[in-house]
Formats: C-alpha cells, structure tokens, sequence
C-alpha cells in the first residue's frame, strides 16, 4: 500500500519521465496548486510547458484543529501541466494511475463532469472530477482563460488531493492515521501541531488590523512593481493579497459587500499580472518555443 | 450492410450527462435535414450514445440525388442576341458561366421583357460525397450548453474529438474534423478494450460493442440498469427506493450498466429517512432501499462495468458513503443543540436580498401576509397556525444540514420542528413549505402550508420585481416563474378563494420604502407575469386557451373561481345557441366601440324585434345575475344562450344607427344592457367560434 511519501515519489518520477520540469512548491503562502507561477503564468501567451510539483495549498476557513478526520486548512496537492494539452493526456493520466499501483481492469474510473472557476484569478476551465470506485481523486481540467485572457494552446492542469488518495486507497478512517513514511511516521506525527496551532491563528489570534495593513501595503507594492515592469514580483504581491483575505475571511472579519470589494481588487492584481506577463514574454521573444529539451520527454 | 445505410460515431472524451442525450438527437435531426433538403430522405434514424460516443445511424438512405435542372436567367434579349439572332459577346460571357454552349440559349418573355435563358443540368451526386460534405459541419455545428478548445486551440466543441466512424454502405465516408480522420473502425472501452475495431454496418457494430459490454442504445442500458438495480436490492432483501430522474443520469453517465451493491453500518439508520436518502442521492449519486417502509443499511449505485471481480469498487464506495455519513451524523448532532427557535433568532443576520433584507424581515412579512391571507380565506385556525409556521420556516437555512444538502431545505425544518414535538400541522407545514417543485409534485397537504407557501411565494416576487429584476427569456436567476406557478397550483388545487391581486398589493405595502419602484409599477408586471403562469398552467388541464382567455378578461385572480367559470365555457360551448350569442356579443362590442354611455326608455322602442329583445332582457338579466353571484356559471351561459333568436332578429330587421339620434342612442342603451348581461361570467368575445355556416357570417362584421 502506498504511503503519503510513495505517493509524491511515484507521481513526480512519472511525469518527470513524461518530460516534465519536477519543480518545487512556491515558497509562499497559496491556496492551490494553480496559483504557483509555473501554472498561472505559464498558461499564458504560446510557449509549450510542461510541470509537475507538490504544492501545500492553504485553506483556512477549512482549518479544523485537527480535529476532522476529513477536512485540513492545509493539504498538499501534486500537479500537473500539459501545454498543450496532448491529444493523449487522458491515457497519460490514467497511466498515472498504474504508476502509482493501482490496476484499473479491477477498478471502476469514470470522469464526471466538473468545470472549475477561479474569479479571483480571472480564470476559468472545463474539466472533470476523476471517480475511482467512487470516490475524488482527481481534478482534471482544459483550462480556458487565466487572468481575463483566452487561452490557445489550451493546457491540462491534473490535479491530485494526495491526503485523500493515500488515505482512500489505504482505506482510513482518518486523515492524521495515514502512513507518511511506509510502516513508520503518520500523517498526524508531521502535521497534526501545525493544523492545530493555524486553526487557533486563523481563528482566535489573526490581528485583522495587522492583516489589512498588509493587504492594503502588498497591494500597493503589487502596483509599483507593476510600473516598474518586475511581474513576478508584482505576482507575489497578489498571491499575499489572496491568502491575506483568505484569512480574514476564515477569521470573520469580512462583510458581505467587503467581501465582493476584496475579491475585486485581488482580481484587478492578477489580470494586471497576466497583462504584464504576456507582454514581458514577447518582449523576450518567447524563449520557450523553440526549445528542443521540451520534446525529449 | 444493408443498401442505403448510413453509420456514424463521434468518439470522445467523456460528455457531460446533462448535454450527451440531447446532443446525440440534435446530431441526428441536423444530418436527416440536410439530407432531406437535397431530397435524400432516410427512413429510418436510429441514435444512441455512451459518455465518450455519439451514434447516428440513418436508414435506407437514396444512393445518389437526384439529377436536377435549373433555368438562369442571363442578359436582356436585345443585349444577348445580334441582328441576325446570333449570340453576342455577353451571351458567350453569360453561356461560359452557366457551363452551356452559347446556341444552347433560349429566349424567354418576362414581365420586363424579353431575356435569354440557359438551362443548367446538374448531375446528382453520389450520397458518400454529400454525406463527407454535411456531417462533419453537423457535428462542428452543434450547440453545446459549454463549449472549450483543446491542445493548439482546436474545437470549440463540448470536449475533445479522437475519432470518427462513418461508413455508407460498408464503405467510409471520408472527411476531416479538429484533425481527426473519419474511417471504418471503433475501439472499447479506452482502459480494458482500447484497440481498433473494424466495422462493417450498424447491427456488426452493436453486437461488437455488445460483446465488450458497451451499450450504446439508452433504453436498452436504463432497462438493464434498472434490471440489475432491482436484483441487487432483491438479495439485499428489500426494494430499491425509486428515483427516476436519478436513474436517467446514471444512464447517461456510463456505457456499461453495471451495478455496486453497498452496505453501510446500521447505527447510520439512526438519521432521519430524509438525509439518508439526501446524502446518498446528492453526494453518491446512489438509490436507498427499503423494506416494509424501512430504510435498510445499504445503498446501490453504478459502476461502469460489468463486474467487480476482487470487491475493490463496492468497498471503495462503501469507504466513500461511510465518511459522507459520519459528516451527516456530526451535522445532525450540531443542529439539534439549538433549537428551530433559538435558530430563527438569529436570521437577521443571514441575508435574502441585499435589497430586500434579512430572513428576519422576510420572517416579519410572511407572518403579516399570513394574516392577511387567513382573513380572507376566513380560514382562522389555520392562518394562526401558519403564522407560526412562518415564525420557524426558515430557521432551518442556517442548519448544517441544509448548509451542505441544500434540497433538504424546508425537508430539515420539518424533521426538527417534529422532533420538538410540534403539533403535526406545524411541522408538516414546515417540511412541505417548498411544494409543488415539478409540475408532477403535489401541493402541501396542509391549510397552514398552503397558506405559508402563498405568502412565501408572493413576498419574493413582488420584492425582485419591485427592484426591477423582472425575468426575461431564460434569465431567472430568483426562480420567480417557478414561484409564480407555486402560487397558482396552490391557490387553485388547494382550493383558496383568495384575491391574489390583493395579496400581492399587501405584500407590496409591506415591503415599505424598500422597493424601488412604485406599487402601480410593480402591480403592472406582476399580473401578466401571473397570467401567463395561469394560462400555462389551466391550459395543462385540456382547457382550450380562448375559454382561458375568456374567462381572464373578467379579470378574476380568484382562481378557483377562475377555473370554474372556464370550465363552464368548456362545457357550454358546444351547445345550440352559444355560438350565435358569442358571435352577437362580438357584433355588439363592435357597434358599441367607444360608445358613450346611454339610457335605455322603453317608451323609445318601436320596432317589433327590439321590443322582443327589450323583453327577452327584462326576462333574463335577473337570472343571468344570480347565477353568476351564485357562481353556477354554467348555468348563467346556457340562460345567456336564450338570447340568441331575438338577438339574431334584432340584427337583421332592426338598423342600430337610426337618423333619428334618440332612437339610436336607445337602442345603443338597449345593446349596452344586454352587453352588460353576457359579460357576466366572462369576456365572450374572446371566444373563438366559426364565423360560417348558418348564414350569420356577415353579422360578424356588423
């Protein structure tokens, strides 16, 4: 049975053999996989790409004390771009799932519809949910436009809850009981503190002054970075204003028309960004589409 | 393969359930029209689908169209022809474009004089060539609810295209679509069965299919389903709960009908009939089944399979289905350790409309409009009653339980309000509050519930009109057609002799400065919007739409009264005299257009036919009248049918417009009396009769 660690070793060394970029998880605060720069900025403009990472992705309003054998305020996710997306990507993936051990003549796989949307990020794709025997373990999608800009070629974004799978397929009843290390340290001895401690943080200690303060200065800082044409530091800026309002979000600090305004300006941001990114791109003269190493894989 | 069949398979990623059926139709209809339009009719059409195939087969196609000949008309006569009759330069010009030698030419005389003509023969084609031109545009044309590109930014189409089979006779049919190549193979099931398969015709390609477990016929794999279901839940030792709208999705969702067959452990028996089916239904996609009216631990889904040869697939969902339900327990749980009551409390900060305020509000005003309502009704026990259902019915929005399984909205506020042990009629009243849904659902077996659910109802239509966002088209965000037909069933079904207008006019007040636009406004837009759910609505019941028009023009929103006076329309019509009266009364509104009021002297009549009328009137309004307060409608038309032969009289041996100005206006008084009587149960004239065949057709124009 794959432990939590098998996991991420089989599903990285399988994509990187696919020719993917292994990356690593943005070093910041994100609250999925999609707003690493490999995904939001690389879907831009024409030029091939082609990752995978792990990225721990925060939610907070899900923050609960460790308590839920079910719900985490953070998760990891391990995900996966095609650009474009292959005409095989579906057998791709699902040789994915063979990677990992699991033989599908045994198992039920359907793809249920499910289309995703991201407003704060201007973006939108259409995809589906990947059942297997019933259960999520997937998120697959086309997407369709990133920052307010149309999208052509089209990327895959492949998905996977890695907590939910390993968990599943190890037939858990809790999250925290799932084997990090195989036959040795749990989920729950990594990260049980951590879930613990940010419940209380998001929930009880967050200073919603501080929190505004920031989000008002990392939106500032977005702007000047903009003008002087720096992207992706201006990127980071908007990726702090996400998680900031996330938290104040979780926190109970944010009205119902706050909370439009919030999302509002956190949108501007990122279209900004995407704006800036894919005339920055050009200006460079789309280093990436000549590059050979692409098609090695 | 059998002569003139056509075989065509879209193979792709897999389709939403929502847009596939109707997709695969679509596609059918578009191909058998483009054929037709080129006189290629097939006999036959056969569709079928899977998630990731779409199958059109046409029968006994025509091999080739016909031939066909078409004149074109080329320059004037004078221009196309010398002196000597010979072709001039343009109608050598003209001959070359129409592919005809010049001395082919003819001269034609039109009403603009005379022109040359060529007349152009086109061989039909064979049906292959047509077909590569026409199916690939039928299958890019067709409209999905979303489109998306794939790869280099191919499509749009619903997902991406990997293949296409299209045979005519066995042969391929051959054209390109999104960089596909159509050709003569199909492939299974893409994990278990991926490999090309050859395919000579339709019958080779389903028993092909067949033998691979792929159904591409919905029927056939919704009875198969259905059949397997059954079973399942007979060795579980109960029946399957039935759920058909359920079981149509799961057909669409799959290519082999296979079935799991579930247990989960009995403590989860301890939650209401009501989330159990919910969360198995709304989180599973998955049927419940009982015995003797009893839930059984177990549950019965699909899988699109035939088999589960090592249990992975009825374990995995039974892990899925257990954890769903440990969340539903720990909800059910958080819910009761606060009572409805204490929930209602707190209403006022959960928002209807940011316009329209909080539930709290919306609370305020039903429980007025209950009032009000009740009044009306005289319906007094029942309205204090529903006043405190609609001091709870919405407490149950800020539940866990309905936080996560919003179709239980209504349902989960019942269930509690009786496990506080509230008197039925409470909590019934609660749980229904949301019936009818469909048009097939019942209405609210309560007076209580009835009467929250008119008030509901009312409330949040005239709020959203009242701030201007009127339905249109397909744009309904708040559902209010749905609510407007809520209302009608109601009132009508439940018998409720209620003034909606009044109703509506109340709510109105009610919302006091909140709306934006004034009471006439708003009153404006909500008959009509009223109306039309009426006229829908009486018009499922095999009413006739003049007999509903007839009777709205009375302009009653007293619906039962409403009904009624239509079904006396509907059963009068037919019967001798009416349709004179109806044409007379359509003769009298006519004359009387505009007509200001006169008054009517019995001293001014002179003629024969007028003073028989005059006395036929004097005879029968008192009868017309009190049938109509005593609402026999029926009744009240077949004494108006009295009228018919001194009317019919009065029509022809008497002239309306007399020189003589008080003689006329008399018998303008005359018709205006009688015109009062044959409005009384409805407009007549809005009923549509035959304006021939007995020799009055003229009067008609009158």
């Amino acid at each position: 049975m794959n432990s939590f660690q098998d996991l991420i070793l089989k599903l990285s060394e399988y994509w990187a053999a696919q020719g993917c970029v292994l990356q690593q998880p943005y070093d910041l605060e994100v609250g999925a996989g999609t707003m690493h720069p490999e995904t939001f900025l690389r879907v831009l403009g024409p030029e091939p790409w082609k990752v995978v990472y792990v990225q721990p992705s925060r939610r907070p309003a899900d923050a609960r004390y460790g308590d839920n054998p079910f719900r985490l305020g953070k998760h990891y996710q391990l995900q996966v771009i095609l650009k474009p997306s292959p005409s095989d990507v579906q057998a791709l993936y699902v040789k994915s799932l063979e990677a990992m051990g699991i033989d599908l003549a045994l198992h039920d796989l359907r793809f249920e519809e499910d289309n995703w949307e991201a407003p704060t990020l201007g973006a939108w794709g259409v995809g589906w949910q990947v059942m297997l025997d019933g259960m999520e373990i997937t998120q697959f999608t086309y997407f369709q436009q990133a920052g307010g800009l149309e999208l052509a070629p089209v990327s895959a974004e492949i998905t996977y809850g890695l907590e939910r799978i390993t968990m599943f397929l190890g037939r858990k009843r809790s999250l925290y009981d799932i084997e990090w290390v195989p036959g040795g340290v749990t989920y729950g001895q990594v990260r049980h503190q951590d879930e613990v401690e940010f419940s209380r943080y998001y929930f009880e200690l967050a200073d919603v002054e501080f929190l505004r303060a920031q989000f008002d200065g990392n939106e500032a800082e977005a702007g000047r970075c903009l003008e002087a044409e720096a992207v992706l530091p201006a990127y980071e800026c908007a990726l702090k204003c996400s998680h900031l309002f996330n938290v104040l979000d979780a926190r109970g600090a944010i009205s119902v028309t706050d909370r439009v305004a919030l999302i509002k300006r956190v949108r501007r941001l990122a279209v900004a960004c995407a704006k800036a990114y894919v005339a920055r791109r050009e200006e460079l003269g789309h280093p990436l589409l000549d590059t050979e190493a692409l098609e090695a894989g | 393969m059998p002569k003139g069949e056509f075989l065509l398979e879209v193979r792709c990623e897999e389709i939403p359930a929502r847009m596939v059926r109707k997709a695969t139709q679509d596609l059918g209809s578009r191909i058998f029209q483009e054929l037709l339009n080129r006189q290629l009719t097939p006999r036959e059409i056969e569709t079928g689908f899977t998630p990731r195939r779409l199958m059109v087969a046409l029968k006994k196609v025509p091999g080739r169209e016909p031939d066909r000949s078409e004149e074109l008309t080329g320059p004037p006569a004078s221009v196309a022809f010398d002196a000597e009759g010979m072709p001039t330069k343009a109608a050598v010009g003209f001959a070359r474009r129409c592919g005809v030698e010049p001395d082919e030419l003819r001269r034609i005389e039109t009403p603009k004089g005379e022109y040359a003509v060529a007349t152009v023969r086109t061989e039909g084609r064979p049906t292959a060539r047509v077909l590569a031109e026409i199916v690939p545009k039928a299958i890019a044309e067709l409209n999905w609810a979303k489109v998306m590109l794939w790869g280099d930014g191919i499509g749009p189409w619903a997902r991406p295209v990997h293949g296409l089979l299209a045979l005519f006779e066995g042969e391929t049919v051959e054209f390109e679509l999104f960089g596909v190549s159509s050709g003569n193979t199909t492939t299974g099931h893409p994990v278990i069965s991926p490999k090309s398969i050859p395919v000579s015709g339709l019958s080779n390609y389903k028993s092909k299919l067949r033998k691979r477990a792929i159904e591409v016929n919905f029927e056939d794999r919704r009875k198969t389903l259905s059949k397997g279901l059954a079973a399942a839940a007979a060795e579980l030792g109960g029946t399957m709960v039935e759920d058909p709208s359920l079981l149509d999705r799961l057909t669409a969702m799959c290519a082999t009908p296979g079935v799991v067959a579930g247990r989960v452990a009995d403590k989860y028996l301890e939650l209401p009939r009501e989330v159990l089916i919910a969360s198995l239904r709304d989180h599973q996609s998955a049927f419940t089944v009982e015995k003797d009216g009893d839930l059984l631990p177990a549950f019965l889904t699909l899988m699109d399979r035939a088999d589960d040869p090592e249990g992975h697939v009825r374990r995995g969902n039974e892990w899925v289905v257990e954890a769903r339900l440990e969340d539903a327990v720990f909800f059910y749980g958080e819910d009761r350790r606060k009572s409805l009551e204490e929930r209602a409390a707190a209403l006022d900060r959960l928002s209807f409309h940011e316009k329209l305020g909080s539930y709290a509000e919306k609370t305020e005003r039903i429980v007025e409009l209950c009032g009000f309502i009740g009044r009306q009704l005289d319906w007094q026990e029942e309205s204090r009653d529903a006043a405190r259902v609609a001091r709870l019915m919405k407490a149950d929005l800020i539940t866990e339980m309905v936080n996560e399984f919003s179709s239980l909205q209504g349902v989960m506020g019942g269930v509690y309000a009786r496990e506080e042990g509230r008197p039925e009629t409470v909590w019934r009243a609660i749980y229904e509050q949301y019936m009818p849904q469909g048009s097939s659902d019942p209405i609210s077996s309560t007076r209580a519930g009835r009467i929250v659910g008119v008030a509901d109802r009312v409330d949040t239509i005239i709020g959203i009109l009242g701030i201007g966002m009127t339905p249109s088209g397909s744009k309904d965000p708040f559902g209010l057609r749905r609510a407007a037909q809520g209302v009608v069933r109601i009132a009508l079904e439940g018998e409720m002799e209620l003034d909606l207008d009044l109703v509506a006019a109340r709510a109105y007040q009610q919302y006091g400065s909140r709306l934006e636009r004034d009471a006439e406004d708003v009153l404006s837009v909500w008959r009509p919007f009223l109306f039309d759910r009426i006229r829908h609505i009486l018009g499922l019941s095999d009413f006739a739409y003049d007999e509903i028009e007839a009777a709205l023009e009375v302009g009653a929103t007293n619906l039962p009264d409403l009904r009624a006076r239509v079904a006396a329309i509907h059963m009068v019509r037919e019967e001798p005299g009416f349709r004179s009266v109806v044409l007379a009364a359509k003769r009298i509104a006519n004359i009387l257009r505009d007509a200001p009021e006169q008054e009517l002297r019995a001293d001014l009549l002179s003629e024969p036919a007028e003073k028989l009328l005059y006395q036929a009137y004097q005879n029968l309004k008192d009868d017309i009248k009190k049938a109509e307060q005593e609402k026999r409608y029926e009744a009240c038309l077949r004494t108006m049918t009295s009228f018919a032969d001194v009317l019919d009289r009065f029509f022809v041996e008497v002239l309306v417009m007399d020189e003589n100005p008080d003689v006329r206006n008399n018998r303008v008084a005359l018709l205006q009396a009688i015109q009062r009587s044959l409005s009384r149960t409805a407009g007549l004239t809005a009923v549509v009769v035959e304006k021939t065949g007995d020799g009055n057709g003229k009067a008609v124009n009158g």
